[in-house]
């Protein structure tokens, strides 16, 4: 067991000298991203299964349960009213005026439940397919991408930008933010550590100083607001979308690197 | 030399007559001692015995109390419900096999569902674990201070408040309709 201890740790050891070796050779840049999500709003609607089982818990709970003081009353006047309609027992004219008999509670109660109107699962930016609002899709977790410049093109990726001197990744991340996405988002930043990894290149070109990017994503979760688009800047186009239309819409190998940690 | 003489005599003169018009009061940094009030004896200790009598009446509520716990009502069924449980049990026919037949395959299928469910769960947080593992030894490659930035906890995170996902949206600016509150709390000495 201690052999294997450190063996492991001499392994470790190595490898971490190798790897300091390495990256004196070439300096990356280091840029700290934001992955804002959305929570969902709703639950998820039940599969066919789903809806199957709660149908027979539901059963087997009806089946299992007694009767309600309310059922009991309904079932004294259905008894009263067959006595009455045989002529058995005597009708008090003032008596029934006043009284009401369970069943006529319980069709008020079902008039009364009419009336009020449940809030639609499905909003009115979800039928106009607006991507700029995170009011839509409420079923699904919704993740901030914005239009950014990245050397001479603009590409479609989660908010990044580049590591100052003396800021530590989280704080970095959380300036990115703010100059990207403006003051009005409110977020909540999920620790200190990175969630995910992402490295690129820059063309040969433009390998003067340092040879790629090394982009360190942090997670963190919308609480209100929305982005705040600066009209000065040409890149200011942002989409909240979920996870497909993501995929869909990022370069392959980013979009690769993002699944990694998207849930 | 005489006027001299003579000066120099009222002088000594004058000097006791000026001691003897200016006062100076001394200071006082202490009060004179107030005389102690001698008790009786029997009265303290009647006092004390008083003092005692309190404290240990207390003590005996209190252990009395103890023993004493204070009622769920929610845990105690009423009397009249066990009294008439006859009269409120459903009268259903009883289920066919084909009934119960579906019924336990349904259940069957419901435990791989969810086993699934479970494994993609587990594989779901794996991934992340992994993704978070090697962002954190890209980092430390980069710069030993800040994967040590970035590993300290952040106990900003709690308390957190996490609304969980509901089966309708909440309707925009509801206004909730006032009900009738029935306040029923009990006292329980």
């Amino acid at each position: 067991m201690l052999r294997r201890l450190t063996q492991i740790s001499v392994q470790q050891l190595v490898r971490k000298k190798s790897t300091a070796a390495c990256s004196s050779k070439d300096k990356w840049d280091l840029f700290a991203g934001v992955l804002v999500e959305r929570l969902p709003v709703v639950s998820k609607t039940l599969n066919p299964l789903e809806q199957q089982f709660q149908a027979m818990l539901s059963h087997v709970e009806y089946e299992k349960s007694l009767k309600s003081d309310f059922e009991l009353k309904n079932e004294r006047d259905l008894v009263q009213t067959e006595l009455i309609k045989q002529g058995k027992m005597q009708v008090d004219l003032d008596d029934t005026v006043a009284k009401q008999t369970a069943q006529d509670l319980k069709d008020a109660y079902t008039e009364e439940l009419k009336k009020f109107q449940l809030a639609p699962r499905t909003t009115a930016d979800d039928a106009n397919n607006k991507a700029t609002s995170t009011d839509r899709c409420l079923e699904d977790i919704l993740y901030l991408v914005v239009k950014q410049k990245l050397g001479s093109q603009q590409h479609l990726v989660l908010p990044q930008g580049q590591r100052e001197q003396g800021e530590s990744m989280r704080q970095t991340a959380e300036r990115v933010l703010r100059e990207q996405c403006g003051n009005e988002i409110q977020v909540v930043f999920y620790g200190n550590a990175p969630v995910g990894f992402h490295k690129y290149k820059y063309p040969i070109k433009e390998r003067t100083q340092s040879v790629g990017a090394k982009v360190f994503f942090y997670r963190a979760s919308l609480r209100s607001g929305n982005v705040v688009v600066k009209r000065s800047e040409t890149s200011g186009t942002y989409e909240w979308l979920p996870k497909e239309a993501l995929n869909q819409k990022l370069n392959t190998a980013y979009a690769e690197s993002i699944n990694k940690f998207l849930i | 030399m005489s006027l001299l003489n003579a000066l120099s005599r009222l002088s000594l003169q004058s000097s006791p007559v000026a001691t003897r018009f200016l006062h100076i009061s001394p200071v006082l940094c202490a009060e004179p001692l107030k005389k102690k009030k001698k008790l009786d004896p029997q009265v303290v200790k009647q006092r004390e015995d008083r003092r005692k009598k309190k404290i240990e009446k207390q003590i005996r509520r209190l252990e009395k109390n103890a023993r004493q716990l204070k009622p769920v009502e929610e845990l105690e069924v009423p009397l009249d419900l066990i009294d008439n449980k006859a009269k409120r049990e459903r009268k259903l026919t009883p289920l066919g096999t084909a009934e119960l037949e579906q019924r336990a395959l349904l259940k069957k299928e419901w435990a791989r569902y969810k086993h699934d469910e479970k494994v993609a769960d587990f594989q779901i947080i794996d991934r992340l674990v992994q993704s978070q593992n090697k962002a954190l030894e890209e980092l430390r490659r980069e710069s030993e201070e800040l994967y040590q930035a970035a590993i300290e906890v952040d106990m900003k995170l709690l308390p957190v408040s996490v609304k969980g996902p509901v089966a309708t949206p909440p309707i925009k600016n509801y206004v909730s309709p006032d009900g009738d509150y029935v306040h029923q709390a009990m006292k329980w000495e």
